[in-house]
């Protein structure tokens, strides 16, 4: 689904360069989860970015859904990002200004890709059926979570880019949240890449990297 | 105390460091004062100049006029009787020609000239001082040595075309002495020269009249004996009179700089409110690290001084350059209407710059004080919740709406006791301000309404309504300057249009004749003779005061056709009193042309009826030379421009109680239509009449200079509304920058959704569209108000005539035009920024996690 060959990136600054990235490569099958692990500033989230096409590698080609992503323009790479991508912040980025079941729909309408029976199954699942008709800052952190992660799935993406999603969240709603986004992506059978640094919520993926100086390195393997 | 002083300092450099990573805000403060400041200084520094120079009115060029000698018959004073007073020990005497002439290309140019080694400078009484010369030796010289000099102020030689050293040719074929441009006091737009060199080159042996500085009783006495039986010694009223008759014009204008400066608040206002806004986690974080709320003020406040001293110092130098741009209309139009000479440099009094600093630092710190005051009553832990910051915007907008409705149902209960200028702004004042509070509160209304009735499929126009509940905290102020603006602009163009249709009617049906004379010395023989004049109408009368305010008298020749068709005043259902129906005015125009009443009958113009608050039907007593005559108010007559109030009575009546009323002019009737005349002729033909050029002019002519003067009086109202919106547009811009800029990352996640462009813009767009839809809807019933109180309250509170307030579509679309496009290009500015900031915002939009 997602396939990093031999990827290098090097941000340029006035007190020394930093090379994030150097001839990374990765490959995660299409339907599998994987936690990218590394220490603060290694640079996990820039290879998030890449993956998103929010920012652009110096070297080596990024493959998606078997198209070659590395040459994509800002139209392709939107295009991209509407139909087969999905993002998944620590900080939920929900709209204000609209009510939950219209927040839940939202990336699905953007995408055309409404579907009723999913739609009712995931606000089951997810537990907002009382919430629909709230505000945002009307819920708390873990809710206003679980809204990010059922409006991703509604729209049903191939590949799931997820940032430390649960970094927010105290430790006892960070594992239900987990333990649901992870059973919900498999039900969708979508791909799930997630950046964190705690083990533990680690665990709950099929596979986990390791960055370390610029290089990924598979530390888990589970068969699935 | 020393280390609670290096605290403050370390927290106002913390604050202040904000406008180095964020210039834009910085120059948004900075606009908005200096803008606010110079619209409002220039017209302060305008109605200062103009007031201290009608202060100065009883001075002519630097000397004392208390009293004028006048001659009786309108053939000036001659040069004899004017020695003769000299010699009789009478120095503070001075001659004066003063009149208008033509250049050769038919301009009218005004000329005054005096004999300079005559004229009093002081204040000392009776005829034993000698006083030392107002103008330096070292230029007076010139001026009255052959060649002479000719000095003009330097907007009438650049409105002539004029270069030093040039000399203007007239009509007459004579050229004036060589130019100096500079400007003496009380010069007004008028070419200043000597005395003899006028006499010579305008070929005339007589002076205008005798200025005549003070006396004592005893002097005054002897003066008055002394004079021959044509001359008459008048008292100078012209500085009360000034200051009386333009009070109305300069209140006009006060109000509309304090609206600009009001405007410049608002944008102040926004501005202080983004960068407390854009530094709120800096706040925030501030007082989490123990920095007390009363620190934190102290620091802002330092802060907002700075802002104050740097905004009114640049404003005020702006004020002064736009003040400097616009007074020579202004100067111009004060001459044209009340004979009133402005001199052509402004100067800047301590007191202005700091009435100026006073008013600045008023609004900064109000503008700071309501913010503050949200955030000392705020929690530390609330101060980091947005979504609480939202809804408090909410509850602020529903006591800004009800402190809105207290302002117009305090409007409305004032109304009826409105009876002054000052009142009557006031009661404009909460008209406007009550409807810019309002503002936010009906777009919050509107923007519910439309998400509630949209249909569930919409979801973008649902979002992009919806949307609006994020914009409008940002752009309300912004969209409140912009309401008040363009209420003033609906207000001002509907008076001006009004004005102009009631002054074309007028003009139409007041001016009959082909050609108007205004010479005292015409040949009335044989103007009734000439062959090539089908019609003649004198028009006499005499100046007197009446309740202590310049009057005139005219007499009007009952067989003319003006005065056959004279049309009286009719009620517009406005006023309470004044109403006349047809039958009613027939009648009226009967009894005064019949004059036979026991009591005389008179008509008026409306400025008697409305300054002078003499009701229809009054009996009123005037002076005449055998005391006072009783006469009786049957009607009223329009009389736009007129500062004075004046009696119409049949010419017979006036000589016989006023046998020394004078020949003031006529108006003639062509027996062939004017346009087939050839000018050379006319002339000609006129001159064998007695009547010299430039004491005619045709109808036509009058009709142009008076919308030409009409034109240049409200430029100055036009340029400071047409500036007053661009600032307001100014504000639009500078919030929707803001409002981007802070969302920045919010558009960023919505483009990593997939938003495209053209969505993003329609949610941009929208709100933006939708609340300006608002206000542009709100601006028409106050704007029609506003109009409404100024052409039927204000104006005949002011000027003391009335119109029928007349609407018209043209330019309230012309006005939607211009502010559909100075938002469309603001929108457009701000999308542009948007496009070229997104990509870094969406390279950022994970934090820095890792």
């Amino acid at each position: 689904m997602l396939t990093f060959s031999a990827i290098s990136k090097t941000y340029y600054q006035p007190d020394g360069d930093i090379q994030v990235l150097r001839q990374a490569d990765l490959h995660l099958p299409a339907g599998q989860t994987a936690a990218l692990l590394g220490e603060s500033g290694c640079g996990k989230s820039t290879l998030l970015h890449l993956a998103a096409g929010l920012d652009q590698p110096d070297s080596g080609q990024i493959m998606i859904h078997d198209q070659c992503a590395s040459d994509f323009s800002d139209r392709q790479w939107n295009h991209l990002r509407r139909e087969t991508l999905s993002l998944v912040f620590q900080q939920y980025h929900l709209v204000p200004t609209l009510s939950v079941l219209d927040n839940l729909l939202l990336q699905a309408r953007l995408a055309n890709r409404l579907n009723p029976g999913l739609q009712q199954h995931l606000i089951d699942r997810l537990g907002l059926a009382p919430l629909l008709g709230r505000l945002p800052h009307q819920l708390s952190g873990g809710q206003q979570q679980r809204v990010a992660i059922g409006r991703v799935l509604m729209h049903q993406p191939r590949l799931i880019l997820a940032d430390e999603p649960t970094g927010n969240l105290d430790e006892a709603t960070s594992h239900s949240v987990m333990e649901l986004f992870t059973t919900l992506v498999k039900e969708t059978g979508s791909s799930l890449l997630m950046v964190t640094h705690s083990q533990v919520m680690a665990n709950y993926l099929d596979h986990q990297w390791l960055l370390q100086a610029g290089q990924i390195t598979p530390v888990l393997a589970r068969d699935t | 105390m020393k280390r609670q002083f290096k605290q403050t300092i370390w927290v106002f450099v913390t604050l202040i460091s904000h406008y180095r990573r964020h210039p834009g805000q910085a120059l948004t403060m900075a606009l908005g004062l200096i803008s606010g400041v110079a619209l409002w200084a220039a017209v302060q520094l305008i109605n200062d100049h103009a007031r201290s120079s009608y202060a100065e009115a009883d001075q002519l060029l630097g000397a004392e006029a208390r009293y004028w000698i006048r001659s009786d018959n309108g053939l000036g004073v001659a040069v004899a009787d004017y020695i003769g007073l000299r010699r009789a020990g009478f120095e503070q005497l001075y001659p004066v020609i003063e009149t208008q002439v033509r250049d050769a290309q038919g301009r009218s140019v005004a000329i005054i000239a005096t004999d300079l080694l005559a004229l009093p400078v002081g204040n000392g009484i009776g005829s034993s001082a000698r006083y030392s010369n107002p103008f330096g030796a070292s230029s007076w010289l010139a001026l009255i040595q052959a060649d002479y000099q000719a000095w003009y102020p330097q907007s009438l030689a650049s409105q002539l075309g004029i270069e030093p050293g040039q000399q203007l040719v007239l009509a007459s074929g004579e050229r004036l002495p060589p130019a100096l441009i500079q400007t003496q006091t009380q010069q007004g737009q008028r070419v200043f020269m000597d005395i003899a060199a006028a006499m010579a080159i305008l070929g005339t042996d007589t002076f205008s009249y005798l200025g005549v500085g003070r006396l004592s009783k005893l002097e005054h006495l002897r003066l008055a004996a002394l004079l021959p039986a044509t001359l008459k010694l008048v008292t100078n009223h012209q500085a009360l009179d000034l200051a009386q008759v333009t009070e109305s014009l300069h209140t006009h204008l006060t109000a509309l700089g304090l609206l600009s400066f009001a405007v410049g608040l608002f944008i102040v206002f926004n501005a202080v409110r983004f960068s407390l806004l854009a530094r709120q986690g800096t706040l925030t974080t501030l007082r989490e690290m123990g920095i007390s709320l009363g620190m934190l003020s102290i620091a802002i406040i330092a802060e907002s001084l700075l802002w104050t001293l740097f905004g009114t110092s640049l404003g005020l130098v702006m004020g002064y350059a736009l003040s400097q741009l616009l007074l020579p209309a202004m100067a111009m139009s004060l001459q044209s209407l009340y004979a009133a000479e402005l001199g052509s440099l402004i100067g800047i009094q301590p007191e202005q710059v700091l009435l100026a600093f006073g008013l600045s630092l008023t609004g900064v710190v109000l503008a700071l004080t309501l913010p503050l005051w949200l955030r000392a009553r705020e929690s530390i832990r609330r101060q980091r919740d947005t979504a609480a910051q939202w809804q408090q915007d909410q509850r602020g907008i529903r006591w800004l709406a009800l402190v809105a409705m207290g302002l117009l149902g305090l409007a409305a209960v004032l109304y009826p006791w409105m009876a002054s200028i000052e009142q009557g702004f006031l009661m404009l004042a909460l008209l406007m301000f009550g409807g810019a509070l309002l503002l936010p509160w009906l777009v919050l209304g509107l923007i519910k309404t439309c998400a509630r009735l949209l249909p569930k499929h919409q979801w973008l126009l649902r979002w992009a309504v919806s949307d609006a509940l994020a914009q409008l905290p940002h752009l309300r102020i912004a969209l409140m300057a912009l309401l008040l603006t363009l209420t003033a602009n609906i207000g001002v163009t509907t008076l001006v249009g009004s004005f102009r249709t009631a002054l074309g009617d007028w003009l139409e049906t007041r001016l009959a004749a082909d050609i108007y004379v205004q010479s005292e010395s015409l040949d009335i023989e044989a103007i009734k003779q000439a062959a090539w004049l089908s019609g003649y109408s004198p028009r006499i009368g005499l100046d007197l005061r009446w309740q202590n305010r310049p009057t005139s008298i005219r007499g009007l020749d009952l067989t003319a056709p003006d005065t056959v068709d004279m049309v009286l005043v009719q009620d517009h259902g406005v006023l309470d009193h004044g109403g006349q129906n047809q039958q009613a005015q027939d009648q009226a125009l009967q009894a005064w042309r019949a004059g036979d009443s026991p009591v005389i009958p008179i008509l008026a113009n409306e400025q008697v009826q409305y300054l002078a608050h003499t009701p229809l039907g009054s009996i009123i007593e005037l002076p005449t030379p055998a005391g006072p005559r009783r006469f009786k108010i049957v009607g009223y007559v329009h009389d736009y421009g007129n500062s004075s109030l004046a009696f119409y009575l049949p010419g017979e009546t006036v000589m016989a109680h006023w046998p020394a009323a004078e020949l003031l002019g006529a108006g003639l009737w062509l027996s062939e239509p004017a346009a087939q005349i050839d000018p050379d002729w006319l002339s000609s033909r006129l001159s064998a009449l007695g009547v010299k050029p430039g004491q005619w002019v045709l109808q036509g002519e009058i009709k142009r200079i008076s919308f030409a003067i009409f034109d240049r009086t409200f430029a100055i109202t036009a340029t400071l509304n047409t500036l007053t919106l661009l600032v307001a547009g100014l504000s639009l811009l500078t919030a929707l920058l803001a409002v981007h800029q802070q969302r920045l990352p919010e558009y960023a996640h919505w483009r990593s959704m997939g938003v495209n462009f053209s969505q993003w813009l329609q949610i941009a767009a929208l709100p933006l569209l939708l609340m300006l839809a608002v206000t542009l809807l709100l601006a028409l019933p106050l704007g029609f108000s506003l109009s409404w109180l100024l052409i039927n309250k204000l104006n005949v509170i002011a000027f003391g005539w009335t119109m029928p307030l007349l609407w018209s579509w043209w330019p309230l679309a012309k006005l939607g035009i211009l502010t559909l496009g100075i938002v469309l290009t603001t929108l457009t500015v701000s999308v542009v920024r948007v496009r070229q900031t997104l990509p870094t915002a969406i390279k950022q939009l994970a934090g820095d996690s890792g």
